[in-house]
């Protein structure tokens, strides 16, 4: 994120040093008012969803949801915790079913409970980010409002091709995740393997092979 | 049919708490008690790449950009009108649903490249977003492989979306 956002706004300001330099200040003042308003919004819609899912947890939905669920999140996340695969659940729900204002609280939630205190994401937290990432929504509703606002002759005829791209991008980045996972955890343990214990372990096999 | 699906499921969890005896005022405000903790410790997070995004969109390197993607996309069957929307789409929510209605409006809704438009936005999210939204509670600080991914399962998927688009 460091360099991402690092390269962005130095190569903007190249650009608008050129173009405009005066309009620099106003945009990111913009940027700013509109991250505010954003916030605001924001407040009432996960107001709203962590109330609703304070009341799914008073009746136990959560855990309802999660057994039914546990056989596919507990292959996909290994080792993580009941709490973190409730949250996880609950977001892949919320994200299926295109809501996404009750979604990214629940995603916070369910990052927050899959930490294990280092400052480098483990590899069940890419995962996650990555499936939501790539978005697994059923119908993708906004987009059939716009098309039908535009005048579109079949607004809802883009339901089965984004479900494909949905279902192709998804599962390419589990795949390309989970690869990962695999060869840092090879990379890692033929180093823990190799390096400390190397020159003991020559010794060993030389004396038993003259022997 | 789906208008329906909202308000009942509130309202069957409002009957079943109230069926099972659980306090429903004080579990709905608790709950609501956690938004505004919770947009606190994001808002830093959301300012930053809000702010990004605004540079990065009027600076108009927006559109320098897509006129250097633009050869490498027509190689991968996405049409040319689309580059903007694809760099926008991991960036920002609102500016991709801008560009998109604008791709409407120039090239007619029930188009192919304004089909494909919307395909791409709605099989994919805002990478950068979820990226920093997500992680802003934690104490994580690199996220290792987790942009590079999801980056390219988007646009593979963008790939992927115009050529369906071709056939359906």
């Amino acid at each position: 994120m460091n360099l991402v956002f690092t390269v962005m706004i130095l190569v903007s300001l190249v650009m608008l040093i050129i173009v405009s330099p005066e309009s620099a200040f106003s945009i990111m003042i913009s940027g700013a008012s509109s991250a505010l308003k954003l916030a605001f919004t924001l407040i009432a819609i996960y107001a709203i969803w962590l109330s609703v899912l304070s009341l799914m947890e008073g009746i136990g939905l959560n855990k309802a949801m999660n057994k039914l669920f546990r056989p596919i999140t507990k292959r996909l996340f290994k080792g993580e915790s009941d709490l973190a695969l409730e949250y996880i659940t609950l977001n892949f729900s919320a994200n299926l079913l295109g809501m996404g204002g009750a979604a990214t609280p629940l995603g916070i939630k369910a990052m927050e409970s899959m930490q294990d205190g280092s400052e480098k994401a483990t590899d069940n937290m890419i995962l996650f980010m990555v499936i939501n990432s790539t978005s697994i929504q059923l119908i993708p509703a906004t987009i059939i409002g716009l098309r039908a606002a535009a005048g579109s002759n079949a607004a809802s005829d883009i339901i089965l091709p984004s479900l494909l791209a949905t279902i192709i991008s998804t599962v390419t980045g589990v795949i390309l995740a989970k690869l990962c996972a695999k060869f840092r955890k090879k990379e890692k343990e033929e180093s823990k393997a190799q390096m400390p214990r190397a020159p003991l372990f020559l010794n060993i096999r030389h004396r038993s092979v003259r022997k | 049919m789906s208008k329906y699906i909202l308000p009942a499921f509130i309202f069957i969890i409002i009957l079943v708490s109230f069926i099972k005896k659980v306090p429903v005022y004080d579990n709905f405000v608790k709950g609501s008690k956690e938004s505004i903790t919770l947009i606190l410790s994001i808002f830093p997070y959301i300012c930053a790449v809000l702010i990004a995004v605004e540079l990065f969109s009027l600076s108009g390197l927006n559109g320098y950009l897509a006129k250097i993607m633009s050869p490498v996309l027509t190689f991968l069957g996405i049409p040319d009108e689309l580059c903007e929307l694809l760099i926008i789409r991991p960036l920002s929510g609102n500016g991709s649903l801008a560009l998109l209605e604008g791709i409407y409006k120039t090239h007619g809704v029930d188009s192919y490249v304004s089909r494909c438009a919307s395909v791409i936005v709605g099989a994919s999210e805002t990478v950068f977003y979820v990226g920093t939204v997500y992680f802003s509670t934690t104490k994580v600080k690199k996220l290792r492989y987790a942009i590079p991914i999801s980056l390219f399962a988007c646009y593979f998927g963008a790939i992927m979306a115009c050529l369906i688009c071709r056939v359906m």
